[in-house]
């Protein structure tokens, strides 16, 4: 009921502010106090100390005069990030008066949720439990979502997915890079072979070279993505208003790159050079 | 022998790192496809799932998509004034109600309880038994079809009678059980995977509430297909100016636009990134190729064979390596595209017959579009490496190396 | 009558610390059917005439003359023709396509001239034979010896049936013995009525030549 009182309220509040400032009259009674959303206030081209009319109805039926107390910005949603925050926030005495019908004494109860605060969130299950068998007919929820059946639990399974999928595909990539190296080399290997280095000492040098690209290239990663969050953040928090925050890089994730890569750049290191430290010493040099 | 038999010997000759490139573009390309493909998918999805219903226009009560509904008053009425549009072919009544379902005394379990004037079929299809019968051709009074996962959890066949009490919303109720038996196992479109849905006519449903008459939350209609959905609701919308009109296509721009932003803009992104990666790996190849076989390439030139000869070599081989994976790419992204699909179907609430990622031919040919240009794009730096390669310089080097 | 002709071409290479002249003002003329060997020591410029005469390289001054076409005013495209019906040239280090077997790489050039497959197959057949090595068709490059990829590829330089045939130190990477093996090729390309152009350290293949040249510090000295 709130959402679709405010919705409608929000429609006539555009005609409500330009008759407000038209007349320029404010009553002598201060009126009531409300808070507006920074994109509704932007849109609706007020500032605090506004006086606007607030109305039910389109057409500014139902109306009462409300003081822009203050601009809030929405605490962002991700469930909802690309709805636009055309909202206000006023007591719930202000909005009864303003939406409840005089001639129903019922209908000035129109909270339509009740949050509640417990001393241990623990008990949120269990107190939800009781609360909905004593109260037949009333929804209680704890807020707390179970890890499983959250939808950004599911989401972070997706982006874990893909993930996955796109170190497979850099393990290709990193895999042919290193056999190009190796095939480059093969000269080089023969002969180091042929003067006595031994395996084992080029198999530790592969190995840390296919170390070392890894790293590095994980390391750039990592800084290219620190370097474009903000970029990224700033073209989708423009894009829909929000002040969500859509990329972070954290040092754990930063941490967890850095460490796929490592062994993944070991095992591409010696699988590519393996053949050439296997095979005959001869056979390696070109013809 | 031609450019692309040069180039296939080529790739033939260096094949480890050719079926390395392969398999990196087929990983790259099947998550680009599975990203060109979930850029719609969902969109497709709910479109379907909507158009199986058989009717192109949804009548609510309050604003807003038509998740949350209230009961349209006068219902009933409103139905027989919407027959009577020239605009509109029929008119189904729906309302949802939670309620609880007993067998045999067990465990009662919550369960959705759909009431609708539609009989001889509806957005469900029949696993066992049969469809709602009409009202004046049975007569009980309380005739319902039933999920096949409730079924199974209640042993419920077609003929098996459960015990219905409904439990509206926000206030408290007492209402007593209905007797109802079950003529059908169904898999309804638009329940959830994870929810027990029953449904039956109105008529029942009024019985359950107590009520001699309940109003519809949800008006189904269907225009006829001569007028189309627009002018149906205009019509729609000039008999009732009080209440919300959507045509199907006006709940999936809204769908577009809210619930599905999050999915186009990450296979935007991904389809960006990951025909970066693409274009990076076979370039990179490529390039190194190249680079190794300069003095190759040197004599060539001067045994004169033309640039555009090698060139079209150069685009052979990355057409090769690109279009190889391409392909591949293709049985693979649709692989990969069931397992991603499994795991965001595990979002709550979701339809059954809801996927992220469909089928459509526009993918595939977008796909092996830009896979085409990813090729030509990849190439072009090898080829201008070697058109402007000079040939002496290049044999002498070679010969010094 | 005059295959190729150099006019007092100077070939200057920039670097870093000045401009340094590989030829100065050095003129040498080919006449068909000739057979000219070029030597002189490491660095004096012997390649970089080959590679002018060759019709790869461009002089900074002076001019050259393929049957008597000023190559200056040449396009590339119309220098790549050239060098695909007019030259063959033959390297130090082979540079066959190891993709491609020894008959593939003779029908390489071939092919980019256009002939018929027909054709092709007979001319290199015809020219395998030559070489000796008919038996040898269908190996791969890696499958050959030095000797036997150094006669592949003055195969190949005869595909087209040049007027010149450029070699640079062709028996370079070869031994003695099979160094000889491949100027008795030569010998007998000559005697075919082909110029040669042929540059080498070794005096055995120069000593075959009609004409030696000396070069010494980027000019001729005899």
């Amino acid at each position: 009921m709130i959402g679709r009182a405010l919705r409608a309220t929000l429609i006539a509040l555009f005609l409500g502010a330009a008759a407000a400032s038209a007349a320029d009259s404010p009553s002598s009674a201060q009126p009531p106090g409300v808070l507006l959303s920074r994109q509704l206030a932007a849109r609706a081209r007020v500032s605090v100390g506004d006086v606007v009319t607030l109305a039910v109805d389109a057409n500014g039926a139902r109306g009462m005069m409300v003081r822009v107390a203050g601009i809030y910005e929405p605490t962002p949603d991700p469930m909802r990030f690309t709805a636009q925050r055309l909202e206000a926030h006023m007591h719930l005495p202000d909005l009864a008066a303003l939406v409840a019908d005089s001639a129903d004494p019922a209908a000035r109860e129109l909270a339509s949720a009740i949050n509640v605060k417990l001393v241990d969130a623990h008990d949120a299950g269990p107190f939800a439990s009781e609360l909905a068998a004593r109260a037949p007919g009333v929804i209680v929820r704890p807020t707390s979502r179970t890890r499983d059946d959250d939808p950004f639990a599911v989401l972070d399974r997706f982006h874990v997915a893909i993930s996955a999928v796109t170190v497979v595909g850099a393990t290709a990539f990193l895999l042919a890079l290193m056999v190009i190296r190796a095939e480059e080399r093969r000269d080089t290997i023969a002969i180091l072979r042929l003067i006595g280095i031994s395996r084992r000492s080029l198999l530790t040098a592969v190995a840390i070279e296919g170390l070392l690209i890894a790293v590095m290239g994980a390391i750039f990663g990592v800084i290219v993505a620190v370097a474009t969050e903000s970029l990224v953040n700033g073209v989708f928090q423009a894009r829909y208003d929000t002040a969500l925050v859509f990329v972070r890089v954290t040092r754990s994730i930063a941490v967890r790159s850095i460490a796929i890569a490592l062994p993944l750049g070991l095992a591409a290191g010696i699988g590519a050079s393996w053949p050439l430290l296997r095979g005959q010493i001869l056979s390696l040099f070109r013809r | 022998m031609t450019s692309l038999g040069l180039a296939w010997r080529s790739t033939k000759r260096y094949r480890v790192r050719a079926v390395l490139a392969v398999i990196g573009v087929a990983i790259i390309g099947a998550l680009l496809f599975d990203m060109l493909l979930l850029s719609r998918g969902l969109l497709d999805s709910f479109a379907d799932l909507l158009s199986s219903s058989g009717f192109d226009i949804r009548i609510v009560g309050s604003e807003g998509v038509p998740i949350v509904r209230f009961p349209i008053d006068g219902s009933t009425r409103l139905a027989a004034d919407l027959r009577a549009l020239p605009e509109v072919r029929d008119v189904v009544l729906i309302r949802v109600e939670r309620a609880t379902a007993q067998v045999n005394g067990r465990t009662p379990r919550d369960v959705t309880l759909v009431g609708t004037t539609q009989t001889g079929g509806g957005p469900w299809t029949i696993v066992k038994g049969t469809n709602l019968p009409s009202a004046s051709s049975s007569s009980d009074r309380c005739l319902m079809l039933i999920a096949r996962r409730l079924a199974a959890a209640l042993g419920v066949v077609p003929g098996s009678v459960v015990d219905l009490s409904v439990r509206p919303a926000g206030i408290a109720s007492a209402l007593p059980a209905i007797a109802c038996r079950a003529v059908g196992v169904v898999n309804f479109a638009f329940a959830a995977t994870d929810e027990d849905s029953v449904a039956t006519t109105m008529i029942a449903l009024q019985d359950a509430l107590g009520l001699q008459a309940a109003d519809a939350d949800l008006v189904l209609v269907a225009s006829r297909p001569a007028v189309g959905s627009a002018a149906a609701v205009r019509a729609i919308e000039r008999l009732r100016p009080d209440l919300r009109v959507y045509s199907n296509e006006d709940v999936i721009a809204q769908f577009n636009q809210n619930g599905f932003a999050y999915f186009r803009q990450i296979s935007l992104v991904l389809s960006a990134l990951t025909m970066t990666f693409a274009f990076l790996l076979v370039a990179t190849l490529l390039t190194v190729s190249v680079n190794q076989r300069l003095g190759e390439i040197a004599a060539l030139r001067a045994l004169g064979i033309r640039r555009a000869r090698i060139a079209s070599m150069l685009l052979w081989e990355s057409a090769l390596l690109v279009g190889g994976g391409g392909l591949l790419a293709l049985p693979l992204g649709g692989l990969l595209a069931l397992a991603l699909d499994h795991i965001l179907r595990q979002m709550p609430g979701l339809p059954e017959r809801l996927h992220f990622f469909v089928f459509n031919w526009r993918a595939v040919t977008t796909h092996l579009v830009v896979f085409g240009m990813t090729a030509a794009a990849a190439a072009a730096y090898p080829v201008w490496l070697t058109a402007r390669l000079p040939i002496a310089e290049t044999l002498r080097r070679e010969v010094v190396g | 009558m005059p295959v190729v002709e150099a006019r007092r071409v100077t070939r200057l290479f920039p670097m870093a610390a000045g401009p340094i002249a590989a030829l100065r003002d050095v003129s040498l003329r080919v006449d068909a059917g000739e057979y000219v060997a070029i030597s002189g020591p490491s660095g004096c410029g012997k390649s970089t005439l080959l590679h002018l005469v060759g019709c790869v390289d461009q002089p900074t001054s002076g001019e050259i003359l393929f049957e008597d076409r000023d190559v200056a005013v040449l396009s590339e495209a119309e220098r790549s023709r050239i060098r695909l019906m007019r030259i063959g040239f033959v390297f130090q280090r082979f540079f066959l396509l190891p993709m491609l077997t020894a008959r593939e790489n003779i029908e390489l050039p071939q092919a980019e001239a256009g002939a018929a497959a027909a054709d092709r197959r007979a001319r290199t057949r015809e020219l395998l034979e030559y070489v000796g090595l008919a038996d040898r068709a269908d190996h791969l490059p890696s499958q050959l010896s030095g000797g036997e990829m150094q006669r592949v590829a003055i195969a190949r330089a005869l595909a087209n049936r040049p007027a010149l045939l450029v070699a640079d130190e062709p028996t370079g990477e070869l031994d003695e013995q099979t160094g000889e093996q491949v100027a008795d090729v030569f010998d007998r390309v000559h005697a075919d009525g082909t110029a040669i152009l042929v540059v080498t350290h070794n005096p055995a293949l120069a000593a075959r030549a009609s004409r030696r040249v000396t070069m010494k510090s980027g000019s001729l000295v005899s």
